[in-house]
């Protein structure tokens, strides 16, 4: 009985240990410092056309519409959005040297969600979410203490007694750690419901399409089902994995490194430019002070200038400084929060988004030629047989059901695989593999119905059987026509008929 | 100092209990996850793919059969590529604001429909030329199909609108078996002959039912 109460105690303080241990924010610090600079680049694309996107005069679309719950949030006149996007882009700025910090985040938080929510279309997204919790955690935590304008204003003007790091307990900290730790499980489990994630169709047709920036490198990666493949268990095992190591001494080295190497390989491989840098500065929410002190050790030793990073913190704390004694810090914040909200509104009346004070506006439509425009309305053109198929390419090794090793030379003996990748949804079908030699005589046909459930279908053929060296063709039909045809060559020497006698019957 | 330990173990629980409940939902599917709270505690990225890719046009007609494109002539925002931003929105609830606000801010003569239309094509065909020589063997001949999707009013209110192509595809796909097409023609009655327990008992009716103990008559549409 004894034993378990301690037991249970015990636990309790490990709880108590881990959350509530009592340490300088300087994990917390960077984050404020980078996190809100990430998810600022969006926002300040998107200043020129607050009117457009989030404002009455606009066409936003609300979060909240596409779940069916109708336009809950108010969509103000485009000069007062304006003005209140201006706000939060002022908020946010300060959050990051560190100005009145808990009153910036107070502000640009929540204003950073209205807007997201406001154009679900072409703004929110899961970064964005992230990016909300993590603001969040910050608003409520004393990650202006150290590294800060406040701070460094605080230090001066208490002088000595100001010189030791103020400390606090870690939960916000644990709290921006954990979330990590639920969006890679939630992100596994997603993975293991997704149709042909663990084949690798999923992410070679993400990889080709345009919908994120450039991915030049994903696009060749695509036609490597074996590299899909291999990534696709590699990163699911780390997801799941994440919670379990990432608190362990460790298996945090192995649970951050794999994630910002996954991280950064999204943004050639998916062309994620954004998600990538708002999920690995998050990552620095798990440097707790020891750790702060270790890296501070290294780069003192490498001798590395890092006096500069701090430069601009300190340089704006002195003009702040500067002040006249009777302002008020307060004030000074206010001052400039209606300025930057002043400048919104007038920035979108110069931005004159639809340029209907321009010469000419409003700006006319652009006209379409008549034969374009009826045959794009009235077509009744259904697919081609050839666009239900997505490849044609034979080989001898299978992976994961897709073909591993593409090839157009291969030795008698071996099994050839001839395999058809297909586009969904398609229909039932019925589709044909025929071997033609060089002179287009047909050596052998083959047949199967390709189900509507189906991605790929494979034809194995052992060379064994009827083939000489020579050159031939595998030609992929559909409905009776020919879809694709791939020329190949068998070398060495024919196989030998058994000579088991001839069987009669 | 202590209504904060306790303010802060509340939230704490809370935040733990509330993600949680976000990936239990999502991974038994549950409805309770399926709205806008849930959007911010369910991590499905990338959770839905199409092999074919799409872009959606919408043209509008004046009364002497003239066409024009109805995009912003101001430039269209493309908010991560370069992709409109009314082509990211996969249930076409945009259609109708993105109409009204082109038509708001543009001089046009009065236009009497707008068209969205649905554009069609092959995602292998995105792949660039240097990897289409080496993957496709065939030459790259990319044919879009075209898919009415709505047909709009001049203010962007939609009097026709069709599946998307994608859903479209699919059920004809089951659509094409005779033998079920049968089945759903045979299983589906001519008369409406469903008892209605409630009008049995004398209730309120909501719809006139077959119930000659009740009198409402028989309903033969």
């Amino acid at each position: 009985m004894m034993g378990e109460k301690s037991k249970r105690s015990a636990l309790m303080q490990q709880v108590q240990e881990f959350f509530y241990a009592e340490e300088t924010p300087y994990g917390l610090a960077l984050v404020r410092m980078i996190l809100p600079a990430v998810a600022l680049i969006p926002m300040f694309r998107r200043f020129p056309r607050v009117r457009e996107l989030f404002s009455s005069d606009g066409a936003p679309q609300q979060l909240t519409e596409l779940f069916g719950h109708g336009a809950v949030l108010p969509e103000l006149p485009a000069v007062l959005a304006s003005a209140l996007y201006g706000l939060m882009l002022f908020a946010l700025v300060s959050a990051i040297f560190g100005f009145r910090t808990r009153t910036s985040l107070l502000i640009g938080t929540p204003l950073y969600v209205y807007f997201n929510m406001l154009d679900s279309v072409g703004t929110m997204t899961k970064y964005t979410v992230i990016a909300s919790h993590v603001l969040l955690i910050l608003t409520i935590s004393p990650c202006g203490a150290v590294w800060s304008i406040d701070g460094l204003l605080r230090r001066w003007r208490e002088g000595r007694a100001a010189a030791i790091p103020p400390v606090f307990p870690v939960w916000p900290a644990r709290l921006i750690q954990m979330l990590f730790a639920f969006v890679y499980f939630g992100a596994a489990i997603t993975k293991v419901q997704t149709t042909a994630f663990f084949s690798g169709e999923q992410m070679r047709y993400w990889m080709f399409s345009d919908w994120n920036y450039p991915n030049p490198l994903g696009e060749l990666v695509a036609m490597s089902p074996a590299i899909l493949l291999a990534s696709g268990y590699l990163t699911v095992v780390w997801e799941v994995s994440f919670p379990f190591l990432v608190w362990r001494p460790v298996g945090r080295f192995y649970s951050l490194g794999f994630g910002v190497v996954f991280h950064l390989l999204t943004i050639f491989l998916l062309g994620l430019y954004i998600f990538p840098f708002i999920c690995i500065p998050c990552y620095l929410g798990y440097l707790m002070e020891r750790d702060i002190v270790v890296l501070r050790g290294w780069l003192r030793r490498l001798r590395l200038p890092t006096g500069f990073v701090a430069a601009p913190r300190v340089g704006l704390a002195r003009l702040i400084a500067a002040r006249p004694a009777a302002v008020p810090l307060s004030l000074l914040w206010a001052g400039f929060a209606m300025l930057c909200t002043v400048a919104g509104a007038e920035a979108d009346y110069r931005f004159d988004v639809y340029g209907i004070r321009t010469a000419g506006g409003p700006l006319p439509l652009k006209s379409m030629d008549p034969v374009v425009a009826r045959t794009m309305i009235n077509s009744q053109r259904s697919l081609r047989e050839k666009d239900k198929f997505f490849s044609f390419n034979i080989g001898t090794r299978m992976m994961a059901g897709q073909l591993a090793n593409a090839g157009d030379t291969f030795s008698i003996g071996e099994t050839i695989i001839a395999q058809c990748n297909l586009n969904t949804p398609h229909e039932d079908l019925w589709v044909e593999c025929v071997v033609e030699d060089e002179q287009r005589r047909v050596v052998d046909v083959a047949g199967q119905f390709v189900t509507r459930d189906l991605l790929f279908s494979n034809f194995p053929w052992k060379t064994c059987d009827r083939f000489i060296p020579g050159r031939y063709f595998f030609v992929l039909k559909s409905s009776g026509q020919e879809i694709a045809r791939r020329a190949f060559t068998l070398t060495g020497e024919a196989c030998q008929i058994p000579t088991g006698g001839l069987l009669t019957n | 100092m202590r209504v904060r330990r306790w303010a802060s173990a509340v939230f704490i629980t809370v935040w733990f209990l509330v993600l949680s409940g976000g990936i239990i939902g999502h991974a038994l599917k549950m409805p309770v996850v399926g709205n806008v709270f849930g959007y911010f505690i369910v991590w499905d990225m990338f959770c839905g793919w199409q092999a074919y890719d799409n872009r959606t046009h919408m043209i509008g007609e004046d009364s002497d059969g003239n066409y024009y494109q109805i995009r912003e002539p101001w430039g269209p925002f493309q908010p991560f590529n370069a992709v409109d931003r009314v082509n990211y929105d996969v249930s076409n609830y945009l259609a109708t604001r993105h109409i009204r606000n082109v038509l708001r801010h543009s001089s046009h003569p009065p236009l009497d429909r707008i068209y969205v239309v649905q554009e069609i094509w092959g995602k292998q065909y995105n792949a660039p030329d240097h990897l289409w020589h080496r993957c496709f063997a065939e030459p790259r001949d990319k044919v879009s199909v075209f898919s009415l999707r709505a047909i709009c009013a001049a203010d962007g209110s939609p009097i026709e609108s069709n599946p998307d192509w994608f859903l479209a595809q699919t059920l004809n796909t089951i659509a094409d078996n005779p033998r079920l097409r049968l089945q759903a023609q045979a299983a589906r009655p001519y008369y409406n002959t469903f008892f209605n327990p409630r009008a049995a008992l004398g209730g309120a009716v909501d719809a006139p039912v077959f119930n000659p103990q009740g009198g409402v008559g028989l309903n033969t549409n």
